[in-house]
C-alpha cells in the first residue's frame, strides 16, 4: 500500500495560530535579549578603545600603566625628549587625558577630556563642523553628545568651574561610556592643575620598526617610564571595562535562556496534553514509541528554530534602530555568537522537550476507549 | 457554598501553572536583578563616602562627585577652610584611579592620599597606613593574593601592606589608602589637593557649613555629604537609565508572552468546562473574571517567586563574587509589581477574547 504520510506534528502546531505566534514571540524575545546584551558587551569594548584605535601604535605613560583609561599616569612634558633620544622613535607626543563629568541638562555626562597640542598628534581624526581647539578654553566636542544635549559651534559649557566654548563638532568620537571631547594640553593641564605635565606620550616608531621591539627598548632606555603597544593597551582597557559586566551579563543571558526553554517546553507539552486522547489513539493504533517522540521533537525544534530565527532578525532590526536613533550606543552582534545562539536552539528544543516525552512515555493507549 | 474554580482550574494541571509561574518570575527577575545590581553598585560607590566621617565635601567648582571625576584644589584651601567658624576639621585627600600590583596580579583600585590613613574609616585587619605603606580593600587583596606585609606595587613604586579596610568594592572600582606626601611624590603634585573633607563643629548644621564654605572660598564647590553621595550616586542612575528601560521593556514582553501563552492554553483546555458553566447559567462577565483571575494568580505567583529568588541570590551572589553586591530597594520592588500589573493586564486579553466567543450551546454537541 502507498500511504501517504500525515504531517500530525505541522498540523498540530498550526491548528492554534495565536498560540503558535505568541510562542514564536516569546522565544524571539529571549534569544533577541541574549544577542543584545552580548552585542552590547562587545560593542562596549569597542568603543572604550576608540581614542587608542585611532593612535600611534606605541603608548607611553607612568611606570606601571597598563591602561589608557581609569589609571593615573603623570609625567613631566621633558619626558619627550628623553623618548626622541631612543633609537627607532620617529616622534614622542605628550597628551594629558582626564575624564570629564560634565553636567549637561541636569544629567551627568561622563566624557573622556583629551588634551593635545594643536597641529600634533592625538587631536580629532574627523571633524563634523567648526575647527580644531586653539587658545585655551576652546573645545571640541563629539556629534552625537552635542546633538543630543542640543549643543553646537558656539555654545559655552561649564566644567571644573571654567567655561568652555565649542570651537569644533568631531565625528566617529562617540561612545556610551567614553565620548570624547579635545581641547588644548594647556587648557587640559590648567583644568588639572599640573602645567608641564603629560599623562602619555604617543610614539610613532620609525619606518621598519616593530612597535613591540620598540616598547621594550623604550622601557629599559628610560627611566620612570612603561611603554606598551597601542594593542596592549587596548586589550587592557577592554578587559578592564567590560570584565565586571560579565558576570551580571551572564546572569541575564542565562535567564533569558531559561525563558526561551520554558515557554517551548510550555508550548509543547499543553499542545501534548490537550491531545493525550489523540496520542492515545496513535499508540493504540500502534505508533512506536519513537515516533511519538519524533513528533514532540519536531515540534520543539520547529518553535526553537523558528523563535530563534525571528529572534537575530529581531535582535538585528533592534541593533541597526539603536545605531539609528541611539549611536552613543554600539551593539555588535558578531557572527559568532549568532552562530552560537543557532546551535543552542537545538539544545533547547532537546530540553524542551523532555517533558512532553516523560508524559507521552507514561501515557496508556487504553486511555483513548475511555472516556 | 462558592467553588473555587479559578483556583482548580489552575491547579488541574500543576506542571503547567507550575512552568508558567517560573516562566513570569524570570521575565521579571530579569527586572528585579538588573535594579538590584546597579542599586548595589550604587550602595558601594557611595560607601567611603558615607563612612568618611566628613560633614561637607569640598570640592574644585563645578564638581561634586568623585568617580571617574577629577578635582583639584590649592592645598591652601584647607587652610582657608579650616579658619572658618564652625569648621572642627579641614582634612585634605588626594584622589586617583590607579593599577595596584601584587606579582602577577593587578587591579585597579581609588587610591586616596590621605594624612589619617583613612581615619575614621574602620580598618577591618592590621593598621593604618604610614609613610611607605598601603591598606587595601580586603576583595582587593584577595584579588592580588596579599595579605598584610605583603608588598604591592602602584606608579612604579612599593609599599608595604600594613592592613585592609572592607565592604568598599564594587564590580567597577576598588579602594586602596596610603598617606597622601607619598601619593603626592608620586604624582608630581606638589601643592595640589583632590578634595577637603569638613567636620562640622556640634552648633552649626552641614547645609549651613557648605552654604558658608562656599561663599567664602574661591574655585570651590561644597556640598553636604548627603547631598554629594546623592550626586554620586545619580553618576550610575545616569548612565544606566536607558539600559534599565530596554530591560524593562523586555522583561515585560515576555513576561506578556509566558502569562499570555499560560492563560491561553489553560482556557484553551478548559473550554468544555466554561461552556458546561455558561449553560448552566454563569454570565459572560463572570466567565470572564474566572478567566483574568487566573492570569491574575499566575502572575502574582511569578512576582513573589521573582522576588524570592532576587533575594535568593542577593545572599548567594556575594559568597561567590564579594564584589557583586544586590540592593533590593522598595521602589524596585514597587517597579516590578507594576512591570507585573501591567503584564497581567495584557497577558488578560488572550483568554478573555477566547473565553468571550465560547457558546454554551457547544457543550450538548459532539
Amino acid at each position: 500500500m502507498n500511504a501517504r504520510r500525515v504531517p500530525i506534528a505541522r498540523r498540530q502546531l498550526l491548528a492554534e495560530p495565536a498560540k503558535l505566534v505568541v510562542t514564536v514571540a516569546a522565544v524571539a524575545a529571549a534569544v533577541a535579549l541574549v544577542l543584545l546584551l552580548s552585542g552590547l558587551r562587545r560593542g562596549m569594548g569597542e568603543q572604550v578603545t576608540l581614542y587608542v584605535d585611532h593612535q600611534a601604535p606605541v603608548l607611553v605613560g607612568q611606570r606601571g600603566a597598563r591602561n589608557f583609561l581609569s589609571q593615573t599616569s603623570v609625567l613631566p612634558e621633558e619626558v619627550a625628549g628623553d623618548l626622541e633620544r631612543v633609537p627607532g622613535v620617529a616622534a614622542a607626543t605628550p597628551i594629558s587625558q582626564q575624564y570629564a563629568m560634565l553636567r549637561l541638562h541636569e544629567r551627568r555626562v561622563l566624557t573622556l577630556l583629551i588634551g593635545y597640542d594643536p597641529g600634533r598628534a592625538g587631536g580629532p581624526w574627523q571633524l563634523a563642523s567648526g575647527r580644531v581647539p586653539g587658545a585655551s578654553g576652546e573645545l571640541v566636542l563629539d556629534r552625537v553628545l552635542a546633538s543630543e544635549h542640543g549643543l553646537s559651534v558656539g555654545s559655552t559649557l561649564e566644567y571644573r568651574g571654567t567655561p568652555l566654548r565649542i570651537v569644533g563638532i568631531s565625528s566617529g568620537t562617540s561612545g556610551f561610556m567614553t565620548p570624547l571631547a579635545f581641547a588644548s594640553r594647556r587648557t587640559v593641564n590648567a583644568l588639572s592643575r599640573q602645567p608641564g605635565t603629560a599623562n602619555f606620550f604617543l610614539v610613532r616608531p620609525d619606518p621598519g620598526v616593530e612597535p613591540a621591539v620598540l616598547a621594550a627598548l623604550i622601557s629599559r632606555s628610560v627611566p620612570g617610564v612603561s611603554a606598551l603597544t597601542r594593542r596592549e593597551i587596548a586589550a587592557n582597557d577592554r578587559q578592564q571595562f567590560v570584565d565586571p559586566f560579565s558576570g551580571p551579563l551572564l546572569a541575564m543571558v542565562a535567564i533569558a535562556f531559561a525563558v526561551a526553554i520554558l515557554v517551548i517546553g510550555l508550548a509543547v507539552y499543553s499542545s501534548t496534553a490537550e491531545r493525550s486522547r489523540e496520542y492515545a489513539t496513535l499508540k493504540a493504533l500502534g505508533l512506536a514509541r519513537r515516533a511519538l517522540f519524533r513528533l514532540v521533537g519536531v515540534q520543539a525544534a520547529a518553535l526553537a528554530l523558528s523563535g530563534t530565527a525571528l529572534g537575530i532578525l529581531l535582535a538585528l532590526g533592534a541593533a541597526r534602530g539603536v545605531s539609528a536613533f541611539a549611536p552613543k550606543y554600539l551593539i555588535a552582534i558578531s557572527a559568532s555568537s549568532v552562530a552560537a545562539i543557532a546551535a543552542s536552539a537545538l539544545a533547547m528544543a532537546v530540553v524542551a522537550a523532555l517533558v512532553p516525552s516523560y508524559f507521552l512515555a507514561r501515557l496508556d493507549p487504553a486511555s483513548a476507549f475511555r472516556r | 457554598m462558592s467553588v473555587p474554580l479559578a483556583r482548580r482550574q489552575l491547579l488541574f494541571r500543576k506542571g503547567r501553572s507550575l512552568a508558567g509561574v517560573a516562566g513570569i518570575a524570570a521575565a521579571l527577575l530579569l527586572v528585579l536583578a538588573l535594579n538590584a545590581i546597579f542599586a548595589g553598585i550604587n550602595d558601594r560607590l557611595t560607601a567611603y563616602i558615607d563612612r568618611s566621617g566628613a560633614d561637607v565635601i569640598v570640592a574644585q567648582r563645578g564638581v561634586d562627585t568623585m568617580h571617574m571625576t577629577q578635582s583639584a584644589l590649592p592645598e591652601q584651601a584647607a587652610a582657608a577652610i579650616a579658619s572658618l567658624p564652625g569648621v572642627a576639621e579641614a582634612k585634605p585627600i588626594l584622589y586617583v584611579p590607579a593599577m595596584i600590583e601584587g606579582g602577577e596580579e593587578r587591579g585597579i583600585a581609588y587610591l586616596i592620599g590621605d594624612d589619617s590613613g583613612g581615619a575614621p574609616l574602620p580598618i577591618a585587619s592590621g593598621r593604618r597606613p604610614r609613610a611607605g605603606e598601603i591598606v587595601l580593600e580586603r576583595t582587593l587583596a584577595e584579588r592580588l593574593a596579599v595579605g598584610t606585609g605583603s608588598s604591592v606595587r602602584a606608579f612604579g613604586q612599593d609599599f608595604r601592606v600594613s592592613g585592609e579596610v572592607d565592604g568598599l568594592a564594587s564590580i567597577l572600582n576598588s579602594v586602596a589608602l596610603v598617606r597622601r606626601q607619598d601619593l603626592a611624590r608620586l604624582l608630581g603634585s606638589v601643592g595640589v589637593v583632590s578634595y577637603i573633607f569638613v567636620r562640622a563643629q556640634p552648633e552649626i548644621g552641614a547645609g549651613e557649613l557648605a552654604a558658608r564654605i562656599q561663599a567664602s572660598v574661591p574655585g570651590v564647590t561644597a556640598s553636604t555629604r548627603a547631598a554629594f553621595a546623592s550626586s554620586e550616586r545619580r553618576v550610575v542612575g545616569d548612565m544606566t537609565t536607558d539600559i534599565v528601560r530596554a530591560m524593562i521593556l523586555v522583561g515585560f514582553v515576555i513576561g506578556v508572552a509566558v502569562a499570555g501563552l499560560v492563560a491561553y492554553s489553560v482556557t484553551l483546555s478548559q473550554i468544555r468546562d466554561y461552556a458546561v458553566l455558561r449553560a448552566l447559567g454563569l454570565r459572560v462577565r463572570s466567565a470572564l473574571a474566572l478567566a483574568v483571575a487566573q492570569v491574575g494568580a499566575t502572575v502574582a505567583a511569578g512576582f513573589l517567586l521573582a522576588l524570592a529568588l532576587v533575594w535568593l541570590l542577593a545572599g548567594l551572589l556575594p559568597r561567590l563574587t564579594p564584589t557583586l553586591v544586590l540592593a533590593i530597594r522598595a521602589a524596585d520592588v514597587a517597579l516590578a509589581l507594576v512591570v507585573a500589573g501591567a503584564v497581567a493586564l495584557a497577558a488578560a486579553a488572550f483568554p478573555v477574547v477566547r473565553v468571550a466567543r465560547v457558546d454554551p450551546a457547544s457543550v450538548f454537541r459532539r
